[in-house]
């Protein structure tokens, strides 16, 4: 990796290389103060929630508020805990993720790599489809639904997601292929490859970096989606995001168990969260490689 | 056989996913278009009553402050996220120490879906349950940041939880685009006498303008479709003091059960989105042409 | 896959009759869609449908995460799919409304063989026989007019009665602000400043709120009466607690308990909530808004059920089995019991242990009010008006309490332009 300033320019001077660190330190702190609340209260008891504030440090480890958040807390006259939803969240987003970046990274290599009659156009509106709100293909999705007998289902969900997801997916793939130098394909070609032995043997293994980028995105966009999840799912199928929203719009009138609430949030958030933890560097690395143009 | 296979399987493998995708964009846009045009109200109705629904939509009390704080939204939100997302970058790109450990620091918010962070920031701003109390049990007992409650200030809240969750996305781009400049670039400023500012304003900050610029972008397309947030950490208030129009959208078509209406709001939502975009597209252009100039 | 609306009136039209019998084997089904998940709501909810499975039926309630618009979409998305629930919670002015998208069962031989409709109050009817015929039920019926005083701050200020007319109460206020007491202890979301205009307004003048909130009559939601109404709409704001103003009222409940806030204008629910909590009911002094006219008002909510045709014979049968349990007396009292408001049957005794005394006023002044043609429907949940043209008058009453540089002459010329930018 390149590293500019590295041996050319000079390092900053002792003080200011204390201020650089204080500075870091500072917005390390505004970005962790949300997850450092959240661990914190998922190991205090609602009571001592509700005498101090959100921000505090637990008096002992009530670890029983993460065994309710996943197995026992009622969550809409459910009282199984999020469980069954991280589940139903799992069964959506791996098939989702794994489609969508498949079809992308095909249609990407299509549209930058052969060129065809109309691949313009097509490719704009594919990127028009990043853009569109959500709110407003709820009904017309709920049509097609219909008409394919899909409805209440998790399988309905993964065809929406994977449709959609097309559009990022495309893009991100379609910029990052065309930086690939034509030499190699050209090659390619003399040596008699068609269209499938091109993507096998050439594009596919110079792909990780891209793909990783579109896993990671694709992973977490699904995974955090909630519109789609309440409407067309229900009950025991619905992903734990609806579960989240349950427990969040549960009405203030009893003791509010922030510390369950706030252990079945991070139970919740943990798949990302560790997705980014372990996949943050080659994210960056695929964004340099040229994911955005 | 297998020639003929071979000859139109690419084809069908290339065309299939596309045209379900660039038809499912076309067709939802254009239904929801037509829409916009009928009476329709629980349901879909395909009579066509001209431009009632605009003309209610835009003389709603909600679209007009929705787009109001739109405004002030997006400005402070691209603003900050961008400035903070630069300074980020070029802190990073000082070879620290800890670059890893900060880096995931800074880029985890983005993991974090947007119902969890509303509902997280949303409990902090709480002045009955947060940073308010927190200080006031501290001793400080005239500690007043109760933003969230006040019809004034609460959209500040907003764009405080929202830079919070995307600053890590714009310095990601940055230290990605700082790593790609040229390091004669750098050796050349070196052997000038530039010192780490001069450098990072003058010599990097142009080379950056082209990522600047789709950070820009990207960032207020995300405000403008703004949704989820607002509904976590608000839903709306105090009263419709946080309303924004992705949000009208979804009041008029599912709370007032106006499809009518707000399919013309969407219609509204995508016409400002195109604002942005169809400059940008322009100027993508113009800068793929200017390239293409200068390596001929 | 356009859904005709004419396919969808035949069907309506031809509203499904109930079946004669029903084989040995098939037991009574029920599928239920409502937003009531947890709190009194979700345990009156259960205790119905545990009934349901005791007279042999079974109970498949699905509620909606979210709020009352997310358990719609819910209901618009399985009604496109053509497979909509048994029953689902809908009430007031939507009935009609969503009626005319989908088919449902008529009631009518159930309700007359329970001579139902002489029971309950005749506000109430209309709204659920949009067609002519019955479709929905009444769950509860909630008064929305009612006072809650906190004995502890009554204490502090000296006072032993409740007021009787707006300006007492604006007079206790000032003496209350005075030592130091939040007058009102309301919340600020939306529908609780929305019930704050139609508190102020019925209790300034019955007539006036049915004219305006009702019967959106141009005249009088340009009246003197509505101006006056804004103009207390105001002070209460005023006298609420800035802080705490944006958010659900159960907030204030521990201050209001403890003597720091005064009143609370709120549904007969609160008492549910307060007990919830822990409070004391005996801290509180429950009765009637202040009323200008002398006369008792009673403005009025109510939850109901709609219920969706089916062919398959023991979704029918189980929607025969629930609509006769709702129209029993025990099934209601047990009902009201657990969530604190007012069976729809007015021929329930309340004199037991079981009711509290804030049950029993609430079902008096109801009485009462039913007799001298003074029962109104509530605007901000959703009786008087449907959801549209609530929703945009709210907007502007929420602008209103939370934007003190709206003055009363605006707010009502506002509240008219609402009206009828949201009918046109």
């Amino acid at each position: 990796m390149n590293r500019l300033g590295g041996d050319t320019l000079r390092p900053l001077p002792r003080p200011g290389r204390w201020l650089l660190y204080a500075v870091l330190a500072a917005f390390a702190v505004f970005f962790l103060l949300p997850l450092v609340v959240v661990i914190l209260n998922s190991f205090r008891t609602a009571q001592e929630i509700a005498r101090t504030s959100v921000i505090g440090w637990p008096l002992g480890l009530a670890w029983q508020n993460y065994a309710e958040a996943w197995g026992g807390y009622c969550i809409a006259q459910r009282c199984e805990g999020i469980q069954p939803y991280m589940v139903n969240s799992f069964l959506l987003v791996i098939p989702a993720t794994i489609l969508s970046t498949a079809l992308g990274a095909i249609a990407g290599y299509s549209i930058s790599l052969w060129r065809f009659r109309g691949d313009t156009i097509v490719f704009a509106i594919v990127v028009m489809g990043v853009f569109l709100p959500e709110q407003m293909k709820l009904i017309p999705w709920a049509l097609v639904l219909r008409e394919l007998g899909l409805t209440n289902t998790i399988g309905a969900l993964v065809l929406i997601h994977t449709v959609q997801g097309m559009s990022f997916t495309t893009l991100f793939c379609r910029n990052y292929y065309i930086g690939i130098p034509q030499d190699l394909l050209k090659a390619a070609k003399v040596d008699g490859a068609g269209y499938f032995r091109t993507f096998w043997r050439i594009i596919l293994p110079l792909s990780p970096p891209i793909l990783i980028v579109t896993v990671i995105w694709q992973f977490t966009g699904i995974w955090n989606e909630f519109l789609y999840g309440v409407t067309f799912t229900t009950g025991g199928q619905q992903p734990v995001t609806a579960a989240l929203i349950a427990i969040a719009t549960t009405p203030a009138t009893d003791l509010v168990e922030y510390g369950i609430q706030s252990a079945a949030v991070l139970l919740a958030a943990l798949p990302t969260l560790l997705v980014y933890f372990f996949g943050g560097r080659y994210f960056l690395r695929g964004l340099t490689a040229g994911a955005v143009k | 056989m297998k020639g003929r296979l071979g000859r139109y399987l690419p084809l069908l493998v290339i065309w299939l996913p596309l045209l379900i995708n660039a038809g499912h964009v076309v067709g939802f846009t254009a239904w929801t278009t037509w829409l916009s045009f009928t009476p329709s109200d629980l349901l879909p109705e395909y009579d066509w009553a001209g431009l009632r629904s605009y003309r209610s939509v835009l003389r709603s009390e909600n679209t007009e402050v929705a787009y109001i704080n739109l405004l002030i939204y997006s400005v402070g939100f691209v603003g900050l996220t961008t400035l903070v997302g630069f300074v980020l970058a070029v802190l990073i790109d000082q070879r620290i120490r800890a670059e890893n450990l900060l880096r995931t620091i800074y880029l985890y918010p983005l993991a974090v879906s947007f119902v969890v962070t509303g509902t997280a920031w949303g409990w902090l701003f709480n002045p009955g349950l947060g940073i308010q109390k927190f200080a006031r049990s501290l001793g400080w007992s005239d500690f007043r940041f109760d933003w969230i409650t006040d019809r004034d200030f609460a959209l500040y809240t907003i764009v405080f939880a929202a830079v919070w969750h995307a600053a890590g996305f714009a310095m990601a781009l940055f230290l990605a685009g700082l790593r790609s400049i040229d390091p004669d670039l750098a050796k050349a400023a070196q052997i000038d006498g530039a010192g780490p500012v001069r450098y990072y304003l003058r010599i990097a900050a142009p080379g950056l303008a082209p990522i600047a610029i789709s950070v820009l972008v990207i960032l207020l397309q995300f405000a403008i479709k703004t949704f989820d947030l607002v509904r976590a950490m608000t839903g709306g208030g105090p009263g419709i003091a946080t309303t924004l129009p992705a949000l009208v959208v979804y009041d008029f078509m599912f709370q007032r059960g106006q499809l009518g209406r707000g399919s013309a709001a969407a219609v509204l939502l995508l016409l400002s989105l195109l604002l942005v975009l169809l400059p940008y597209y322009a100027y993508a252009q113009w800068r793929a042409r200017k390239e293409r100039a200068a390596n001929e | 896959m356009l859904v005709r609306r004419r396919d969808l009136l035949a069907g309506a039209a031809a509203a499904a009759a109930l079946p004669q019998s029903l084989s040995a084997q098939t037991k009574p089904r029920v599928t239920f869609i409502s937003q009531w998940s947890s709190g009194s709501d979700g345990a009156a909810i259960s205790g119905l449908g545990k009934r349901l499975e005791e007279e042999g039926g079974i109970w498949q309630h699905s509620p909606v995460p979210g709020f009352t618009t997310e358990m719609m979409n819910k209901l618009r998305a399985d009604i496109i799919a053509g497979n909509p629930p048994a029953a689902s919670q809908l009430k007031g002015p939507e009935i009609a409304v969503w009626s005319k998208i989908a088919p449902t069962v008529n009631l009518d031989p159930l309700v007359s063989a329970a001579g139902y409709e002489k029971l309950i109050p005749t506000e109430l009817i209309g709204l659920h026989k949009p067609q002519g015929h019955w479709i929905a039920l009444p769950m509860q019926v909630y008064r929305t007019t009612t006072l809650f005083m906190s004995r502890p701050a009554m204490k502090k200020v000296g006072a032993d009665k409740a007021p009787k007319t707006w300006a007492e109460f604006n007079a206790l206020a000032t003496e209350m602000k005075k030592a130091g007491i939040t007058p009102v202890a309301n919340g600020g979301i939306r529908w609780d400043d929305g019930m704050k205009l139609e508190i102020a307004l019925s209790g300034i003048n019955c007539e006036a709120y049915r004219g305006a909130l009702m019967k959106l009559d141009p005249k009088a939601l340009k009246s003197a009466e509505m101006l006056q109404a804004f103009v207390q709409l105001r002070k209460f704001a005023d006298w609420m607690d800035p802080a705490i103003a944006a958010q659900h009222y159960s907030v204030n409940l521990p201050k209001f308990l403890k003597g720091e806030m005064g009143m609370l204008m709120m549904g007969g629910w609160a008492q549910g909530v307060i007990k919830n909590l822990g409070g004391n009911l005996d801290d509180v002094l429950i009765t009637s808004v202040p009323q200008d006219e002398g006369k008792p008002v009673f403005v009025l909510n109510a939850d109901s059920m709609i219920f969706w045709a089916r062919k398959e014979p023991d979704l029918a049968a189980g929607q025969q089995l629930l609509a006769k349990l709702m129209m029993q007396k025990d099934v209601q009292e047990k009902y009201s019991q657990t969530t604190g408001s007012i069976p729809v049957r007015t021929d329930v005794d309340l004199s037991g242990p079981a009711w509290t005394d804030g049950q029993r006023e609430a079902s008096a002044v109801l009485n009462d009010s039913f007799k001298s043609k003074r029962v109104l429907l509530s605007l901000a949940h959703n009786m008087a008006q449907t959801n549209p043209i609530t929703a945009a008058m709210i907007d502007v009453l929420t602008e209103y309490v939370h934007n003190d540089k709206v003055t009363p002459e605006q707010g009502v010329a506002r509240l008219a332009a609402a009206v009828d930018n949201a009918r046109g």
